[in-house]
């Protein structure tokens, strides 16, 4: 739209024109001591010593970069993903943990864990440190028993993933097309009956207009 | 530009309290109506207010008058002060939002003939009307229509450009007849 046009329209819109006077009579006035106070609050801030405070960021800055510069580099990678280091223990003979609780009963006295015992298999067994995104769910006490029973430590692995992360589920953050119409004729409903009150309010008005006249 | 804005503009600079205090005589009234229009409640209009020219006095090196009057840079900071204002404001406000696309289907001689007439039941719809607005519409509406700014004016204050003024200005012509004949029916 042209800037002519855009006048033209102006001068037209007589009745808005009109009802923006009216609204404007009906403004709050500007507070005869606003000014006072706020030439007040300008000479307080003004009065106020200034704090220097280029130093202290100078020196926050120094000392970051200290840090990062003294800070030994991490040897491995660690993934966003949980990855836990799992380390295979050698197995335990069940006559020796037996032994070990055996003594633990009639003694009563806090003794340190037994360490576990290695044996020639074992160390041949012994495996080098494997790495896998897992999550070890037995507890101390389980592997304990676990390592009682069967002589072999049981370890549980679950693989994560991205869908395991329940915030990251598509169906935890978004509405379903159902909940969302219901949510719009909530708000359309809602919307009217507002309005209906508005319309209400100004036929009031109108009547009261009326009469005065 | 006056030698009387330019020796004001100088006194400001040098932070002269009698230079702010001449300002405020001047644009005080003004100001304090543009803030009380957007924002709802004395106080909260108050608060803006004084917002309003603290930011004035203390960024007038700021100013360029080549790029607009003093009287149009203190009202766009006065406009972003009441709508950030009213963006971090907790209550939330209701308006109509025309999702539907229904007002722009109205035709140019509707609308012109809803605001053309000047009777006292138009008026009357078109003020409750204004209230279904959101703010920025609102001071669109009243900058345009009250203040007679011009669209650059209004696109300096809105940090908009005038085309794009024009356009909102047309549609919210628009919604707003739409609003009221909502409201008739």
């Amino acid at each position: 739209m042209k800037e002519e046009q855009i006048d033209i329209l102006r001068q037209q819109d007589v009745a808005l024109r009109d009802a923006l006077k009216l609204e404007e009579a009906e403004l709050p006035q500007l507070p005869a001591d606003l000014n006072v106070r706020l030439m007040q609050r300008v000479a307080d801030v003004d009065k106020k010593p200034r704090r220097i405070i280029w130093p202290w960021l100078a020196a926050a800055c120094v000392a970051g970069v200290l840090m990062l510069w003294l800070t030994p580099p991490k040897e491995m990678p660690q993934d966003v993903v949980a990855t836990q280091t799992v380390v295979e223990q050698p197995p335990i003979i069940n006559n020796k943990v037996e032994e070990n609780l055996m003594t633990k009963v009639e003694t009563e006295e806090p003794k340190p864990a037994p360490a576990p015992v290695k044996s020639k298999r074992a160390k041949k067994q012994k495996q080098p440190v494997v790495e896998m995104p897992v999550i070890v769910t037995l507890d101390d006490a389980d592997r304990n028993l676990a390592i009682v029973e069967t002589g072999q430590p049981v370890v549980k692995q679950v693989i994560l993933t991205e869908h395991d992360i329940p915030i990251t589920r598509p169906e935890n953050y978004k509405y379903t097309p159902e909940e969302l119409a219901l949510l719009r004729k909530q708000a359309d409903e809602a919307y009217l009956k507002w309005v209906e009150l508005e319309l209400e309010i100004s036929k009031n008005n109108l009547q009261q207009t009326a009469q005065q006249e | 530009m006056t030698e009387t804005e330019i020796n004001l503009i100088g006194g400001l600079r040098k932070q002269s309290p009698r230079a702010q205090q001449l300002l405020l005589d001047c644009y005080g009234r003004e100001v304090f109506a543009q803030v009380a229009r957007l924002v709802p409640g004395v106080e909260n209009a108050e608060e803006v207010y004084q917002d309003v020219f603290v930011k004035v006095f203390r960024n007038i090196e700021k100013y360029d008058a080549r790029r607009s009057g003093l009287k149009t840079w203190i009202s766009r900071i006065a406009y972003n002060e009441a709508i950030s204002f009213l963006r971090h404001k907790s209550t939330p406000m209701v308006y109509y939002e025309d999702r539907s696309g229904e007002a722009d289907k109205l035709t140019d001689a509707e609308v012109d003939e809803t605001f053309g007439q000047a009777n006292a039941e138009t008026v009357q719809l078109i003020r409750t009307a204004l209230k279904h607005l959101p703010p920025d519409e609102q001071a669109l509406i009243t900058m345009f229509y009250y203040e007679e700014m011009s669209l650059k004016e209004i696109a300096y204050v809105t940090e908009s450009i005038p085309s794009t003024v024009a356009s909102k200005l047309s549609r919210t012509r628009k919604k707003l007849c739409k609003i009221i004949k909502m409201l008739q029916s």
